[in-house]
C-alpha cells in the first residue's frame, strides 16, 4: 500500500505476569490502514484489541515488531518527548466509559482541555472548540455541565475533546458499548461524518456487528492473531469461522448461510439487511 | 401463574418542589408472574431503572402501592431490609462493587452479612459459583486479576449466593462481547430454573429477550406501553421502532420484505424463524436442517 497511514511490521506485545514469566498478547501483527479509512476491528475480550489501538497510540511500547505512523517508526530508541507528543496528537482515542475521560466541569473547558495543554494561543483554541463542538452537534450544550448530558452526548463531547487536536486519526475503543440504541446511533452517525466529511481515519473497535456493517473494512481478531480481514460482506460470509471464535455475524448474515443449508442458491452471504431483503425478494419471485 | 410482585397505581417523582422535579414513573400498575424471567425493555430515561428500585425498596413510591406475594412492601418501613434480601437487584457494572481478597470470599460476603453458618456458606459459594460457570480453581485468586466477563460473574453470583426470591438484574450484560453476553444470560437461566425464582431483566436488547425472556413488558414515557409473551410484543415492531427502541435486525428485514409486497408473518424475531417462514414462502416447507 503506498498510502498506509498506519503499517506494523511483526508486531508482537506480551505483558509481565508477575511470576516472571510473559503473557503474549500479540502475536506478529502484519497491518496497513490507509488514510481515510474506515476500519472495524471485531474480537472477542482478550482477543487483543484494545492492546493494539493501546500500541498505536503509544499508551504501550510493544515489545516486538516496528510500527509506522505516516511513515515514521514509532519505535525507534531516538524518539524524543516531543516526537512522541507530535505523533500522539495525529492519533485521538475515545475510550469506552463517557464518565471516566471528561474531566472539566463545564462541556466547553473540557473540549478546550487538550489543545491548552499542548500550548495552543486562545484566539485558535476557541475557534477549534466550536468548530469541533460544532461537528459533534454539542453547540448547545457549551455551557452545560458534562454530568447532566446522556450517555451518547457525553461520548460526543469526548470525540469534540480527540478533534480539537486535529488528529488524522481516531481509535474508538468500543466507545458504543455502555450507550443505548439511540446514543450508539448518535455516536456512530457523528463517527461516519468524521470519516466521510473531515476524511479522518477510523479505526472502530466493537462487539457489534451491525456497527460493522458500516466500516469500509473489518478487521477480526482471535488470541491475538488477525484471521479475517476483508470489506464487510466478505468476512460476515465466513459464518462458522466466526462463531467458531466466541463472535456472531449479523442476523442477516446468519439468516442466509442457513437457508444455503437447506439447499436455497442464497447466492453471496451478506450482513446488509438491504441487500439480503433483495435477494430474499427476487428468489421469492423466481420462484 | 401466580402474581410474584403486583405495581399499583404507582407514581414516582424525583426532586419533587425543585425546578428539576421529574416524573418517572405515571400511574404504573402491571404485575410480575411468579417462576419465569420476565425482559423489562424501554429506551433511556423510560422509567424502567426506576421501576426496578421501587421493587425492593431503595426507593419509596411518591403514591400507590408495591406488593409482594399480596403483601405492601412499605407497611412497615422498619422492616423494608427484609424485603431487600428477598429482593436481590444486579446494579449495572456489577463488577465496580468486588472488593474482597479472593473470589471466594467475595462471594461469600452476602451470605456471611446475614449470618449464616460456615458450611451452608460454603455450599452456597460454591453452588452460585457454579450457576455462573465460575471454575473452583479460581476461588483464591483476586478477582481483580479476571477478565471483565468474569468478574461480571463472580459479582452475580455474589447476588445467587444470597438465593433470592426475586432477581432483579439491571442491564446485566452490557459492554459484554456476544461471548460473554450469552455466558451471563446462562447463568441467570441456570439460577431461575434450579431455583424456581422470579427473574426480572432490564434490557436494552430485543435480541438479546426474544432469546432469554419468557415474557416482555415494554416500558416508554414513564408508563407500561405493552406486555406479554415475546411472540406477541413482535408483532408490534412497528410501535415498537416508533418509541425509539431497537427491533432486532431479522425483524427489520422481515418488515421490509413486507413492505416490497411480500406478505409474511410479522411477529419473527429469531434467525430460526426466519429461515422456516423464508423456506415456507419458496415452498420448501417441511425438514428443515439447522
Amino acid at each position: 500500500m503506498e498510502n498506509a497511514f498506519i503499517k506494523t511490521e511483526n508486531l508482537s506485545f506480551s505483558y509481565e505476569n508477575g511470576d516472571g514469566g510473559e503473557n503474549a498478547v500479540l502475536y506478529d501483527i502484519n497491518l496497513e490502514i490507509e488514510k481515510g479509512a474506515f476500519v472495524a476491528i471485531l474480537g472477542h475480550n482478550g482477543s487483543g484489541k484494545s492492546t493494539l489501538a493501546k500500541l498505536l497510540n503509544m499508551i504501550l511500547t510493544p515489545t516486538g515488531g516496528k510500527i509506522y505512523i505516516d511513515g515514521t517508526d514509532i519505535t525507534k530508541p531516538d524518539m524524543s518527548e516531543k516526537d512522541i507528543i507530535d505523533l500522539r496528537s495525529k492519533i485521538g482515542m475515545v475510550f469506552q466509559n463517557p464518565d471516566n475521560q471528561l474531566v472539566a466541569t463545564i462541556v466547553e473547558e473540557d473540549v478546550a482541555f487538550g489543545p491548552e495543554n499542548l500550548g495552543v494561543e486562545p484566539a485558535e483554541i476557541r475557534r477549534r472548540v466550536d468548530e469541533a463542538l460544532a461537528t459533534v452537534g454539542m453547540t448547545k450544550y457549551a455551557r452545560h455541565s458534562p454530568h447532566q448530558l446522556s450517555g451518547g452526548q457525553k461520548q460526543r463531547v469526548a470525540i469534540a475533546g480527540a478533534i480539537a487536536m486535529l488528529p488524522e486519526c481516531i481509535v474508538f475503543d468500543e466507545s458504543t458499548a455502555m450507550l443505548d440504541p439511540m446514543g450508539r446511533a448518535e455516536v456512530m452517525n457523528t463517527i461516519e461524518k468524521l470519516n466521510r466529511e473531515k476524511n479522518i481515519t477510523v479505526l472502530h473497535i466493537t462487539h457489534n456487528m451491525n456497527e460493522a456493517l458500516c466500516a469500509d473494512r473489518v478487521i477480526v481478531m482471535s488470541d491475538g492473531r488477525i484471521i479475517l480481514d476483508g470489506v464487510p460482506d466478505e468476512v460476515f460470509s465466513h459464518v462458522e469461522e466466526l462463531k467458531s471464535v466466541g463472535l456472531g455475524v449479523p442476523q442477516a448474515a446468519e439468516l442466509m448461510y442457513s437457508l444455503s443449508k437447506n439447499g436455497i442458491e442464497i447466492g453471496k452471504i451478506t450482513g446488509d439487511e438491504n441487500k439480503c431483503a433483495q435477494k430474499l425478494f427476487d428468489l421469492i419471485n423466481e420462484k | 401463574m401466580r402474581n410474584k410482585i403486583e405495581i399499583e397505581n404507582v407514581s414516582y417523582i424525583y426532586s419533587q418542589g425543585t425546578p428539576f422535579c421529574t416524573e418517572a414513573l405515571k400511574d404504573v400498575s402491571c404485575s410480575f408472574k411468579e417462576g419465569i424471567i420476565t425482559g423489562l425493555i424501554g429506551h433511556t430515561g423510560s422509567g424502567k431503572s426506576t421501576l426496578v428500585q421501587l421493587l425492593n425498596g431503595l426507593l419509596k413510591p411518591t403514591s400507590g402501592r408495591v406488593l409482594l406475594d399480596g403483601k405492601d412492601i412499605w407497611e412497615n418501613p422498619k422492616k423494608i431490609n427484609e424485603i431487600r434480601f428477598r429482593v436481590g437487584l444486579v446494579f449495572q457494572y456489577p463488577e465496580y462493587q468486588l472488593f474482597e481478597e479472593s473470589v471466594y470470599a467475595d462471594i461469600a460476603y452476602g451470605p456471611k452479612n446475614i449470618g449464616l453458618d460456615k458450611d451452608e456458606i460454603d455450599k452456597r459459594v460454591r453452588q452460585s459459583a457454579q450457576f455462573v460457570g465460575i471454575d473452583e480453581g479460581l476461588f483464591e485468586k483476586s478477582p481483580f486479576d479476571l477478565s471483565g466477563g468474569q468478574m461480571r460473574r463472580v459479582a452475580i453470583a455474589g447476588i445467587f449466593a444470597l438465593m433470592p426470591e426475586v432477581l432483579v438484574l439491571d442491564e446485566p450484560a452490557a459492554g459484554l462481547d456476544p461471548m460473554g453476553r450469552d455466558a451471563v444470560f446462562n447463568a441467570v437461566t441456570a439460577y431461575q430454573r434450579t431455583t424456581g425464582a422470579t427473574v426480572i431483566i432490564v434490557s436494552h436488547s430485543m435480541e438479546d429477550m426474544a432469546k432469554y425472556a419468557d415474557r416482555i413488558m415494554v416500558m416508554s414515557n414513564a408508563k407500561v406501553v405493552l406486555e406479554g409473551e415475546p411472540s406477541e410484543i413482535y408483532k408490534n415492531a412497528k410501535t415498537l421502532c416508533s418509541i425509539g427502541l431497537d427491533v432486532p435486525q431479522i425483524t427489520r428485514l422481515m418488515m421490509k420484505l413486507s413492505d416490497m409486497g411480500v406478505p409474511n408473518r410479522t411477529d419473527i424475531f429469531t434467525v430460526e424463524g426466519a429461515r422456516d417462514e423464508i423456506l415456507r414462502l419458496l415452498g420448501k416447507g417441511g425438514n428443515v436442517n439447522d
